[in-house]
């Protein structure tokens, strides 16, 4: 299985150190600093989640605190979009999913792993990896 | 005259999107659908073309973007934001900064010299080779425009010993032997660099490579892939200290093989040039502490190549290793010109040397040619990640790509560090890249400048201070 996590890199410093709390050795866990959790679009997320990855993540600041002042309110929006959008389309919205935090904050950054596991748990595979459409790119140069 | 040497550059594109510098965040919630949106007016047509890579998950149009603004700006409502990109920013160490490693991406990829754009933005000096200008007064003289000029500039240099003077016999014939010389079409040899996932196949790129641009390919002779008949002209196998047999096949087959240096190296080399007279030996010697007696020792003794090489962050090695490679170079160059040896070896540097600038100012602080090993890796989209020293996988699968492909783009490196290496050689009205080496007169060193301009000023302060308190 992989997950893959969109950081603010104000949210996350250090996304090693962020790497260093997922302990599961069986899945793929990628953290990719971004400037700010309003860098990643719907489509981004959907495409990732279709490449396909079981769980999508974006880590992003606390609303008050984003140093582009929407920009994390902006990234609340999108996500609730990119939901909706996999429920009409009969796919499950919790494969995305979003945690804000008060940069530099560990306890919370352990809890948002802690969630991610959790979510991970409940849901299993993805079944996009099942189809064949999917297994073909996958393999696909 | 013969023709001028020229490097066949051709484009391949990148395997992996190539991480931009700035990131654009596009806040497309809240648009006024204006009747003619900004991001119809890109020059690129970014928006457009923009897709996603499924492999870096990242949208393409970081990379498409050109970083001209106009989006930014006319944007009515400002939702569109130019940022640096945090994945760009992590890439390399201190040394192999991003900026080197887009560079070489840039250059690998089109074989054209990376040009910044109007002004430079950057520090007026820095450590190393930053520390070290050089004079360009000739760069008005169009004649000798280094790439395109009428006037040939000449990027040849010699490998072997020279002779210090000729003997001719009653008939005007030369009476000995002259020594064998081997004449590379530019100062530039290729060699393994120490990380990757796939040595063996770095090497037959690194070969075909050489071949193609008509230099030498240093391998490792332990690890060594079957070289193609028409190729063994191109490489040098590097011999580890000790472990060369005269009976290996190769030594009749190459030009030129390396040695590392011991202690019983001078007698073998004594017994290796009686059986192969015709083959080049260079000397591979460590850049410590001992180097400058070293290397006054073998050139003495009548070494022809010496390769003396640092880190990869171009720092010397033990007792040195605070030296940069430059005040290595130096000083090994200043010892053979007091022993008045100088010109009778050819001295080759590696470690550190990651721009095409290092190459020409290697060699005006007195190399005769530099060992590229790291940017070749560089060239074929590493991330210098280090995860092949961890057994990690490469996330841009350099073990995947195919010899022709990697080789064209290692010749489009070397294409574009050879036409600034002319562009320079031009602006400092240069036509011989063998005039270049030592030529510290066309050069200024921030050293230098300190101590002529700001050290009599502050001597002076020092007096004017004392005047005022003696105690």
């Amino acid at each position: 299985m992989e997950v893959v996590v969109f950081a603010c890199q104000q949210a996350v410093p250090d996304p090693e150190a962020l790497k260093s709390l997922w302990g599961l050795a069986d899945v793929r866990f990628r953290v990719l600093p971004e400037p700010c959790s309003s860098k990643v679009e719907a489509f981004q997320l959907l495409r990732t989640l279709a490449t396909p990855v079981d769980l999508v993540w974006v880590i992003g600041c606390e609303e008050s605190l984003c140093r582009l002042a929407e920009g994390s309110q902006r990234a609340g929006g999108r996500m609730a979009y990119t939901k909706k959008y996999l429920e009409e389309i009969g796919l499950e919205p919790a494969r995305v999913g979003r945690t804000v935090v008060t940069p530099g904050d560990q306890a919370a950054l352990r809890a948002a792993v802690a969630e991610i596991q959790d979510r991970l748990k409940s849901l299993g595979a993805s079944p996009l990896r099942q189809a064949p459409q999917s297994a073909a790119r996958r393999a696909a140069p | 005259m013969p023709a001028k040497y020229h490097i066949h550059v051709r484009r391949v594109p990148p395997r992996f999107t190539p991480l931009a510098k700035n990131a654009i965040i596009d806040w497309s919630e809240g648009c006024l659908r204006c009747a003619r949106c900004v991001k119809e007016q890109c020059p690129v047509d970014a928006y457009r073309k923009r897709g996603f890579d499924r492999t870096q998950f990242v949208d393409t149009i970081d990379e498409m973007c050109r970083d001209c603004y106009r989006c930014v700006q006319g944007c009515p409502r400002e939702l569109i934001y130019k940022v640096v990109n945090p994945q760009y920013r992590q890439l390399g160490d201190e040394y192999w900064t991003p900026e080197i490693l887009s560079a070489t991406w840039y250059q690998a990829e089109t074989g054209k010299i990376p040009v910044s754009g109007a002004g430079y933005g950057g520090p007026f000096s820095g450590p190393g080779f930053d520390s070290l200008w050089t004079d360009m007064s000739e760069i008005v003289r169009p004649t000798r425009d280094g790439i395109h000029g009428r006037e040939y500039i000449s990027t040849s240099v010699d490998l072997g010993r020279k002779p210090m003077f000729l003997l001719f016999d009653e008939q005007g014939d030369m009476a000995w032997t002259t020594p064998p010389l081997l004449e590379l079409p530019l100062p530039i040899l290729l060699a393994e660099p120490k990380l990757g996932p796939n040595p063996r196949g770095m090497q037959e790129i690194i070969t075909l490579a050489a071949q193609n641009l008509g230099t030498l390919a240093i391998l490792g002779r332990d690890q060594l892939v079957p070289v193609p008949a028409q190729a063994l002209g191109q490489i040098m196998p590097s011999y580890s200290a000790g472990a060369l047999e005269l009976e290996d096949p190769l030594l009749s087959q190459v030009r030129a093989i390396e040695m590392l240096d011991h202690p019983a190296l001078l007698k073998q080399v004594e017994v290796l040039k009686k059986r192969y007279p015709q083959l080049l030996v260079s000397i591979k010697v460590p850049g410590d502490e001992k180097v400058v007696d070293r290397v006054a020792e073998l050139t003495a003794a009548g070494a022809e190549i010496i390769h003396i090489y640092a880190t990869e962050k171009a720092r010397g090695l033990g007792g040195f290793q605070d030296l940069h490679l430059k005040d290595l170079i130096r000083r090994c160059h200043l010892r053979l010109v007091e022993e008045q040896l100088r010109d009778t070896v050819t001295l080759l540097f590696s470690g550190g040397i990651a721009l095409a600038e290092h190459v020409a100012k290697a060699i005006i602080c007195g190399a005769d040619g530099i060992i590229a090993d790291l940017p070749l890796l560089l060239a074929l989209e590493c991330r210098l990640c280090r995860q092949c020293t961890k057994g990690g996988n490469c996330p841009v699968e350099i073990d995947l790509l195919t010899t022709k492909r990697g080789a064209q783009r290692l010749v489009n490196l070397i294409g574009a560090w050879n036409n600034q290496l002319l562009e320079i050689m031009g602006a400092m009205g240069m036509r011989e890249v063998r005039r270049l080496r030592g030529e510290v007169g066309r050069a200024m060193f921030l050293e230098d400048l300190e101590k002529e301009i700001f050290a009599p000023l502050f001597a002076n302060r020092e007096t004017e201070l004392q005047k005022r308190d003696p105690n």
